[in-house]
Order: C-alpha cells, then structure tokens, then sequence
C-alpha cells in the first residue's frame, strides 16, 4: 500500500474507567482489530472516524493529519471522508434505500459501482424496514461506498447476522475489496472473519494492542492461546488429515498420536485443516469408558487452572496441543480438578468448525 | 344557540395570541430543544430548570413575576416604555407573552422527547457521511423527531389558547383587548350570564377536544 493511504493511530483515549491507548500503523488494504466487546475496539474506530475525541496522541492519514492533540486540530467527521458501516446498519428510517445511498454522494460521483457490486439495485425504493439482515448491511455498505470515502471503517458489520446470512456477506466484502482501491479498517471478535478478510491483524484487549502480524501467522501462533481465548474462538488447531471415510460421514485428523473426528469433508490424506471449537464445547470427563454419542474422547492433562468470576479456565495438554476449556465452579469442585490431573476432553464432532476461507 | 359579536371577539383573540405565540417561540423552541437533547454544556440544568419553571409554578405567580418585569418601571417593561414609548402591560402584547411564557415548557418537553428519541448513532453515521451539524438537523433529527415535535407544538397551542392566570395578571381582562376566551368565561361567570357560559365552554372544549385528537392522530399510529 502507498505510503499515501498509510493510517498511523498513536493517541490515548479514557472513557469513565477504561483507557485506550494505540500506537501502531496500518499498512495493508486491510486492517483487521480483533478483540472481544468491551476491549476497545469500537472506541478506536470511533476515534478514527472523529466522532469520538482522543484525550491527546495523533491520528494521521497519510500525509494529513486529522487529529493532533499538540496542535489542537481535530478535523470533524464530515471532513474526514471516512465511510462507516456499523454493526447495526444504522440506516435512516425515514429515507429509502435510494435516498439514503445518495446522502453522503457527492455530486459528481456515481453511487452505480457500490449499488452493482452489492446487488442491491432491486431493493432501492424500499424503507430499511422492509428489509432484511443481511439486505440491511448491504445497503450500509453501499451507502458508505457512495459517498467516495477515502477509507473504509467497518465495525462489525456481520456481528447481528446469523452465520449462514455471514457466508452470504463475506463474498461481498471480498467484491468490495477488489472492487475498490482504498484501504479497510474491519474490526471484528470473529476470528475467522479477520482470517477470511484481513492482510494484517492487530490484537486488542483491554484498550491495548497485545499483538499483530500477518493474520494466519498471528492467530495460530503458539503463543496464540491467550489471544484466541480473547476473541471468542478459543481453539484453533490445525491438523493434518488422517483418513476420511465418506461412507461413515467422518472425517478424521491426526493429532499426535490421538485423532480428532469431524464431520466428513472431501480432502486429500495429509493436508492441513484448521478447525475451531469453542472452550465451551468440550466436556471434561475423569472416566474414559463411558458411553457416549461424542465422537471424540481424548486424554490430557491439566496444564494450568485459572478461576475467573464466572467460570474456571482450563488449560489441557493434549499430545502437544493446547485445548482451552471453560467450565463452571461447581463442575470444577465435583470433579475435584487441579493443575496436573489427568482427564479426557470430549468433544462432539459437530462441534468443530472448519475455518476455510 | 346564537353566539355574540363579543364572544366571536374573545375565541378570534385567543385563537390569533395562541398562533402569534406559535409562530415566535417555534424557532427558539426548536433550539432550546435541541440544546437540552443532544448537548452537554455548563448551565444546561439551569437552562432547563428555567425553561420548565412555568409548568410548576402557579400561573398567577408567573404572571405576577412577568408583571413586575414589563411593567413601566420593569427592568424589560421600562426599557421598552423609554425607547419606544410603548407600554407593554394590559396590552395585547402582554397577552401573546404570557400565554408563550406558560405553553413554551410544553413545547419544549415535546420536541425534546421526540429529538432524544432519535438515536445519536444516526446522527453520527450522518456525520460520517459528511453532512455538517446543521445538515444533520433537518435531515435526520427533526424529521425523525416529528412526533414530538407536532405533539409539543399541539400541547402547547392548546395550553396558549386556554391560558388564564398569567395573562389576567399582567394583560387584564379588557373586553374587546385583552379578553381570551378564558378570561370571557371567567367575566360571564361572575356576572351570571349562563347562556354565554354555556356556549364559551362548549366552544372551548370543541376547541381542545380537536387540538387532542390531532395530536394523537400526528403522533399515534
């Protein structure tokens, strides 16, 4: 990327108790921030789009600066050209989806490129009410696309939909960074939107930037786990294949000398899968003879034990892989479980999600 | 049921001070409004306070107060009386001010209501899109704060066409002038002129039942 569209944030910002400080530079088309709610996440791209005020620090874009505490400037959100799409669409009620595509167009600019690119052209004299979800952040895209920002801010912008409006979603995203030459700031706790979309990411927790890097790289680091626990998906492995038996439906991948059972998908022996299950999927069990549908009971051994307010963190070792696993106290004190004791993690194939892109 | 010329003159006057009032406090109504919804700024408790002060107070104090301010020898009143001779006290001017003083808190009220209602996060993604504070306004905020805002200014009609205390304090209750529709009823009351009580206070309640039902008609759906 030109060092003309280079995005450098390096301010602080404290809101009641919590306190925001960055200090980094995007450099890559897109930049993805990737943290749970209340990291935050939004608090940044709100200081970006100048809507929200840094106590002090600089904020530029390329050459330009747009916020500088030093020598007072803080250049208005209308004056930074800065398309936003909002988790929620934030589309205007009152306007249609025509009128409120052209709201921020400036005259001698054609809204026609946003409006094919998201195909939304059938849906243009409609109220946002009568759209749905997914038509919904479509037009919040086109919207901000129209007005020919410099930039692109997205928050979220697939959070409130279920995951199959998601799948539909995440094509368009890639048309719109093709299709247009300007960078996207994408702040997201989904991991695998920041894998499927970004060439950088940026870790934030707690109003810091814990890490960052070429995403893949960033995310399945071994150092990871505390950073993959941060952004909902708190396991990420990736295993090769073993063998895959369509008949029976299932899939089945090495993990050291243990196997992993997913559900069936057609793949070569020996390639790489990265998959995903959720701390909260895996049941812990003392016993391994017992009868269950899980497909996958798999021994391990506590490696560390982190009692947080509402629930117990486990740290399993199984073979050389790291399972985070959350449960709750009362499960933890029945189970009588400690650092160093020997358990089997059971996990449904169904629970583990693949993360292609 | 046959209605005098006077009574005719009584209900055009306070339909003419209640419009008149309208017309002058809608703009201030609609900043002050919007300062009180959307901004945070030193005094706004006090600005508010002030604002809402004759919703509380009894008409007849307001007045009172209103009375000692325009009177000739008024801070306002006295001003006025020696830069352009004209006394403002039991003249028709003192009727529209007293009736606006009394119905501006209502005003207020309901364009405030209807503008918080309308998400800040709209109205930042207008920014965003580059529209200027002001362009934010009329493109986003008022229009989508129209309820509230039609509900206060019909509240607040109602409320100028029906005032009483304030303005028989510091406007009188001279027939043909200064007499409103209330002060009428008040002054056939007194003298016992049933029939014309009877007609004045049918007309009034014809009056404010239709003010009512236009505002549930703007405002519900």
């Amino acid at each position: 990327m030109a060092d003309s569209t280079k995005i450098r944030l390096d301010f602080r910002k404290s809101l009641g108790s919590f306190t925001l400080e960055v200090d980094c530079t995007l450099e890559k088309k897109v930049s993805a921030f990737l943290g749970v709610s209340g990291s935050g996440k939004s608090t940044l791209l709100n200081c970006v789009s100048g809507t929200l005020t840094p106590d002090e620090g600089e904020i530029a874009f390329g050459d330009e600066i747009l916020y500088a505490s030093a020598s007072k400037i803080n250049l208005p959100p209308e004056k930074r050209r800065f398309g936003y799409v909002f988790q929620e669409g934030y589309l205007f009620p009152h306007l249609t989806v025509a009128q409120n595509i052209r709201y921020g167009q400036p005259p001698s600019w054609k809204s026609s490129d946003a409006i094919d690119v998201l195909e939304i052209s059938e849906l243009l004299q409609r109220y946002p009410k009568e759209l749905s979800g997914g038509q919904r952040q479509r037009v919040a895209i086109a919207r901000a696309l129209a007005m020919k920002p410099r930039m692109l801010l997205m928050d979220e912008p697939l959070a409130a939909l279920d995951s199959a409006l998601k799948d539909r979603i995440i094509p368009y995203l890639h048309y719109v960074k093709e299709a247009f030459e300007i960078p996207i700031l994408y702040i997201t706790h989904a991991f695998s939107e920041a894998m499927a979309l970004a060439d950088e990411a940026f870790l934030i927790a707690d109003g810091e930037i814990m890490a960052s890097g070429e995403p893949h790289r960033l995310l399945t680091a071994p150092s990871a786990m505390p950073i993959a626990q941060m952004t909902g998906v708190e396991n990420i492995l990736f295993l090769p294949v073993r063998a895959s038996d369509k008949a029976r439906g299932l899939t089945s991948l090495e993990m050291g000398d243990q196997s992993l059972i997913i559900p069936y998908i057609d793949i070569e022996v020996g390639e790489i899968v990265p998959v995903a299950i959720r701390a909260e999927d895996i049941i812990i069990s003392l016993e391994p003879n017992i009868s269950l549908s899980a497909r996958n009971i798999l021994p391990g051994k506590i490696q560390y034990l982190d009692v947080k307010s509402e629930r117990t963190w486990l740290s399993i070792l199984v073979e050389w892989h790291h399972l985070a696993v959350k449960i709750t106290h009362e499960a933890r004190d029945q189970l009588q479980l400690r650092e160093g004791s020997k358990v089997y993690c059971v996990v449904k194939a169904s629970a583990i999600n693949l993360l292609w892109d | 049921m046959r209605i005098t010329p006077a009574e005719v003159t009584a209900l055009s006057l306070s339909i003419k001070v209640a419009l008149l009032s309208l017309v002058i406090m809608f703009p201030p109504g609609l900043l002050v409004g919007w300062l009180l919804a959307k901004r945070t700024f030193p005094g706004k408790t006090f600005l508010n306070t002030l604002v809402m002060c004759p919703l509380v107070l009894p008409p007849i104090v307001s007045g009172y107060l209103l009375l000692i301010l325009l009177g000739k020898h008024g801070v306002i009143g006295g001003f006025i009386y020696q830069t352009f001779g004209i006394e403002i006290v039991f003249s028709q001017w003192a009727v529209i001010i007293a009736v606006s003083i009394i119905s501006f808190p209502l005003l207020v009220r309901g364009i405030v209501t209807g503008m918080e209602a309308v998400p800040l996060e709209l109205e930042n993604a207008a920014r965003t899109l580059g529209a200027s504070p002001f362009k934010v306004f009329w493109t986003i905020t008022f229009p989508l704060a129209y309820r509230g805002v039609i509900g206060g200014t019909i509240l607040g009609f109602s409320k100028s066409l029906g005032e009483f205390g304030a303005t028989i304090m510091v406007a009188g209750n001279i027939p043909g002038k200064t007499q409103t529709m209330a002060l009428a009823i008040f002054s056939a009351v007194h003298l016992g002129e049933d029939a014309s009580v009877y007609r004045l206070v049918l007309i009034s309640t014809i009056v404010a039942f239709i003010a009512l039902w236009l505002t549930e008609r703007f405002t519900l759906r």
